[in-house]
C-alpha cells in the first residue's frame, strides 16, 4: 500500500533530487547532530524552526553567529536593486535582523524588511516600486521555502500594493509614503492582533478550567497571561514539545506568572485528556481548508481531543492565512529539524525529522483571530475575498 | 420624548416579567418600539446617523438586560443598527457623488477642499472606504488601517457653505430618518412573514410516505408540515410530547385537525422510535454564530439519537433568530430555569423539597432550553433558503455590522 501512495512517490522524488547547494542552504549542520551527514537525504534544515529554537535559547550563541556569518557569505542573489548607490542592500539581511527579535512574528519581520526596501528604493513610478518589491518578496520566499507565515505575509503585502497602486488620486510620492506608512504600521498591527485575540478568548475560559497547550506559541502565551491578569482561576497542562523542549520553557514562563502548570511528556496527552476542558494551540499557518499547520504533535492532540469531545481552539493572527491546500501530511514543503535522541542511532535507521504536521479542519472547533472568532469554514471565504 | 421613555419602561417591564411569549412576538414588539424611538428622536444636522445609533443602542441595552435569554431582542436591535449604518452609507455615497459633480464645475470649491488639507477624492474611493467600516474586519482591510476618512469628507462638505448645499443638507436629514424607518418597516414585514417563507420550502424536503419526528410545539414546524400537506404529500408525524410543558399534545391536536396522521410519544421513547423515522424537524429558539442551536429542552437528545441512526436533523429558524454571538457556555448562560411546580406538586413534596432553610434536600432543575452543537445539525431552513451550519457566519455577516456585536 505504501508503495503506491502519494507519500512514497514524493519520498522517492526527494531522494533522487541532487543535493542542491543553492543560496537557501545557509546554516551549517548543528554540532550536536552527528547523524545528519550520514543520513542519505540531507535536505536543508528549516531556517524557520532554527530561528524559533534560537528564540528559545536552545541553540548556543556560537552556532547562531556561524549561521549569521553563513548568511552574509551569499549576498549575490539579494544584491542591491539600485546599483547606483554604493552599499549593497540585502533584503535578507534586513529580514534576519528583524527576525532575531524574539517577540516579532515572521510575517511582521518580512514586512519591516519590505519597508526598508521601499526606503532604500530609487524608483520613480509605482510600477518600478512594485517590481522591486516583487523581487524582494521572491527572494525572501526562496530563502526559506518552509516558513508559511513568511510566504503569507509577503503575499499579503504584495497584494495590498498591487491592489492600491492604481488609485487615481495620488501622485507617486504620496503613494510611496502611504505604502511605507502601512508597512511600518504593520508591526503595531501585529502586537495589537495578539491583544485582540487575547481579549476575544477571555470569554471562553471559565473559572476552574483546565487547558492543554502544545508548544510555545506567543499568541497562546499572551492569552494565558491576559487571563491571569484578569484574575481567572485555571490551570495549564503543557506538553514537553520534543525535540525543541519548548514546553519546558513555557512551563517556566507560566510558573513565573503564578499559573499552576503541569508538564506532560508528549505521549501522556491521551492519558490526561479526561481532565482537560479545552485545548489551545497556536499555528504556524492557517490553510485554505481551515486546517492549521503547527508544530509536530498538534494533529495527534486534536485527534485525541476530538474523540473525547473536547474543544480545540486555535489562536492565530490573520496574516498567517496562506493559500495552501494540503491533502495529506506529506503535501507540505518538508521542514526538517534535527532530532536528538540522547543515544547514538545506527546509520541504517531512518529518522522522521519533520518539524510540523497538518491538522484538518474537522478536528478544530474555533479559530481566534484578530478578525474575530471564526469557524474553520470562514478561512477560505476570507482568502477568496482577498485574492480573487 | 417622555412618551417614548414610558413606552420603553413598559416594554422593559413586560420583558422582565416574561409576559411576551415566543421570539417572533418579542422581535416584532421590539422593532416597533425602536421605530417609535427613531421617529421621535431629534437629530442634529451633522453626524445624524451617530445620534440615531446612540439612541437605539441605549434603548437596546436596557431591553437586552431585561431578558438576556431572549436572544431575538438583541438580534433585532443589531439589525436596526445595521439598517441605520447602511442607509447612512448609501446616502453619503449619493451625496458625495452629487457634490463631486458640483466641485468639478466650480473652481473655488476645489480650492476650498484642498485648502482643508484633504485631497479631492472620487466618490468611489470614499464609498469603498466607508463600506469597509460596515463589513467585519477582513484580510483586505487589514493593511488599510482605520477608515476614519469616511467621515472626514462628509464634515468637510458640510463645512463648505453654499446655498444649494445647505438646502441639500436639510433634505438629507429628513431623508436619512425616512430611509431608516422604511428599512425598519421592511424588517417588521420580514419578521411577520417568516413562517410563510419557510413553509414555502416544505415541498422540497418532505417526500411521499415519509415519517417525520418533531419535539414540543413550534408554529414554524406546524406551518411547514401543513404546507406540505396542502401540496398533497401524504406523510406521518411523530410528536414527542416535550415534558414538562407537554406542548407536543397541543401540536398533535393541531396536526390532526389539519388532517395529518399523528402519533404522540414520550421524550424517552425518541431513541426507540428514531430508527423508523426519515427526518427530524424542529423549531429553534435561537441559532448561534457557530451554527449551534438553542431549542426547547430535549432537542439535544433527539439530535444525538438522529446522529446515531444517520437521520437528517433539520432546524427551522426565521432570520430574527440568528444571533451573531458565539456560545461559550450555552447550557448555563443562555438557559433559564423555570418553576419546579411544573415537575412536582408542592403539596405532596413539601416535606422533602429543599427550600433553602432546613429539613428537605430535594432539588429540582427545570431548564427551558437545550444546546445542540453544530456538528449534529444537517440543515438549517431560514426564510432565505436552506443552509449548512458552517454557512451561518455568512448570513450573520450580511445582517449585522461588526461594531454592534458588543452593545
Amino acid at each position: 500500500m505504501w508503495r503506491s501512495s502519494a507519500s512514497f512517490i514524493l519520498d522517492k522524488h526527494l531522494n533522487n533530487k541532487p543535493i542542491s547547494i543553492t543560496h537557501s542552504i545557509d546554516s551549517p549542520p548543528p554540532p550536536s547532530d552527528s547523524m545528519a551527514d550520514e543520513n542519505p537525504n540531507p535536505n536543508p534544515i528549516s531556517a524557520y524552526y532554527e530561528t524559533r529554537a534560537a528564540h528559545h535559547g536552545i541553540v548556543t550563541s556560537e552556532w547562531l553567529e556561524q549561521a549569521q556569518a553563513a548568511v552574509r557569505r551569499y549576498p549575490d542573489h539579494d544584491c542591491s536593486v539600485s546599483p547606483v548607490s554604493g552599499r549593497p542592500f540585502s533584503v535578507i539581511e534586513e529580514f534576519n535582523s528583524w527576525r532575531q527579535q524574539p517577540d516579532l512574528a515572521e510575517a511582521v519581520a518580512a514586512i519591516r524588511a519590505f519597508a526598508a526596501v521601499i526606503r532604500a528604493s530609487e524608483a520613480t513610478t509605482m510600477m518600478e516600486l512594485e517590481i522591486e518589491l516583487k523581487k524582494a518578496s521572491d527572494t525572501l520566499k526562496a530563502w526559506d521555502t518552509t516558513s508559511i507565515s513568511l510566504t503569507a505575509g509577503c503575499d499579503l503585502f504584495m497584494r495590498y500594493v498591487t491592489r492600491t497602486s492604481a488609485l487615481e488620486f495620488e501622485d507617486f510620492n504620496s503613494a510611496k509614503s502611504r505604502v511605507l506608512g502601512r508597512a511600518e504600521k504593520f508591526g503595531v498591527i501585529s502586537c495589537k492582533a495578539r491583544r485582540i485575540i487575547a481579549i476575544l478568548s477571555q470569554d471562553f475560559m471559565f473559572d476552574g478550567c483546565t487547558i492543554l497547550v502544545h508548544g510555545f506559541s506567543r499568541v497562546v502565551f499572551e492569552i494565558l497571561k491576559t487571563s491571569a491578569q484578569n484574575k481567572k482561576l485555571f490551570r495549564v497542562l503543557c506538553t514537553e514539545g520534543r525535540p525543541d523542549k519548548t514546553g519546558v520553557l513555557l512551563a517556566k514562563e507560566l510558573a513565573k506568572l503564578d499559573i499552576p502548570v503541569k508538564l506532560l511528556i508528549d505521549s501522556a496527552v491521551a492519558y490526561s485528556m479526561d481532565e482537560v476542558d479545552m485545548v489551545f494551540v497556536g499555528a504556524d499557518g492557517v490553510v485554505e481548508s481551515g486546517g492549521i499547520i503547527n508544530m509536530m504533535g498538534t494533529y495527534q492532540i486534536a485527534l485525541v481531543a476530538h474523540s473525547m469531545n473536547k474543544p480545540v481552539y486555535v489562536a492565530a493572527e490573520s496574516y498567517k492565512f496562506a493559500r495552501l491546500y494540503p491533502l495529506d501530511q506529506k503535501d507540505l514543503e518538508p521542514a526538517l529539524r534535527p532530532n536528538d535522541f540522547n543515544v547514538p542511532v545506527p546509520p541504517k535507521v531512518e529518522v522522521e525529522r519533520s518539524a510540523r504536521d497538518y491538522t484538518p479542519p474537522q478536528y478544530l472547533t474555533l479559530l481566534f483571530t484578530d478578525l474575530g472568532v471564526l469557524t474553520p469554514s470562514v478561512v477560505s471565504d476570507e482568502l477568496i475575498q482577498l485574492y480573487l | 420624548m417622555p412618551d417614548v421613555q414610558s413606552m420603553v419602561a413598559e416594554f422593559v417591564n413586560k420583558l422582565r416579567k416574561r409576559k411576551i411569549e415566543g421570539s417572533q412576538a418579542t422581535a416584532k414588539c421590539t422593532v416597533e418600539l425602536l421605530r417609535s424611538v427613531i421617529s421621535h428622536q431629534r437629530v442634529p444636522h451633522a453626524n445624524q446617523a451617530a445620534a440615531l445609533i446612540d439612541a437605539v443602542k441605549a434603548v437596546g441595552q436596557q431591553l437586552v438586560a431585561a431578558n438576556p435569554v431572549e436572544l431575538a431582542v438583541g438580534n433585532v436591535v443589531r439589525r436596526v443598527l445595521h439598517i441605520i449604518r447602511e442607509e447612512d452609507l448609501s446616502l453619503t455615497t449619493a451625496a458625495m457623488a452629487g457634490l463631486d459633480l458640483l466641485d468639478a464645475s466650480d473652481d473655488d470649491d476645489i480650492d476650498n477642499c484642498k485648502g482643508i488639507g484633504y485631497p479631492a477624492m472620487s466618490a468611489a474611493v470614499v464609498a469603498a472606504a466607508a463600506r469597509s467600516t460596515l463589513r467585519p474586519p477582513s484580510l483586505q482591510t487589514l493593511l488599510e488601517g482605520t477608515p476614519e476618512s469616511a467621515t472626514v469628507p462628509y464634515t468637510s462638505s458640510s463645512g463648505a457653505d453654499s446655498e444649494s448645499k445647505t438646502a441639500d443638507k436639510s433634505s438629507l436629514t429628513r431623508k436619512l430618518k425616512h430611509d431608516v424607518i422604511e428599512g425598519v418597516n421592511q424588517l417588521i414585514h420580514e419578521i411577520s412573514g417568516c413562517h410563510e417563507q419557510i413553509a414555502e420550502q416544505a415541498i422540497e424536503h418532505i417526500h411521499q410516505n415519509e415519517v417525520i419526528l418533531t419535539l414540543g410545539s413550534s408554529r414554524t414546524v406546524l406551518e411547514f408540515l401543513c404546507a406540505a400537506k396542502e401540496k398533497k404529500r401524504s406523510f406521518r408525524v411523530f410528536v414527542a410530547e416535550g415534558a414538562p410543558r407537554y406542548q407536543g399534545h397541543l401540536l398533535a391536536k393541531e396536526l390532526v385537525a389539519r388532517g395529518l396522521q399523528t402519533t404522540v410519544i414520550t421524550d424517552s421513547a425518541v431513541f426507540a422510535m428514531i430508527s423508523r423515522v426519515n427526518m427530524v424537524i424542529i423549531g429553534a429558539h435561537a441559532v448561534m454564530a457557530n451554527g449551534g442551536v438553542i431549542g426547547p429542552v430535549g432537542v439535544n437528545m433527539a439530535a444525538l439519537a438522529a446522529k446515531k441512526h444517520a437521520v437528517p436533523f433539520v432546524v427551522l429558524a426565521g432570520s430574527h433568530k440568528l444571533c451573531p454571538l458565539y456560545p461559550h457556555n450555552p447550557e448555563v448562560l443562555l438557559n433559564e430555569l423555570r418553576s419546579p411546580s411544573e415537575l412536582l406538586d408542592f403539596g405532596e413534596f413539601s416535606d422533602c423539597l429543599d427550600f433553602g432553610a432546613g429539613s428537605g434536600s430535594l432539588q429540582v432543575v427545570n431548564p427551558t432550553f437545550d444546546y445542540v452543537p453544530p456538528n449534529l445539525v444537517s440543515l438549517f431552513i431560514t426564510d432565505t433558503g436552506g443552509h449548512n451550519p458552517s454557512y451561518m457566519y455568512r448570513l450573520i455577516a450580511d445582517y449585522y455590522s461588526a461594531d454592534d456585536l458588543v452593545m
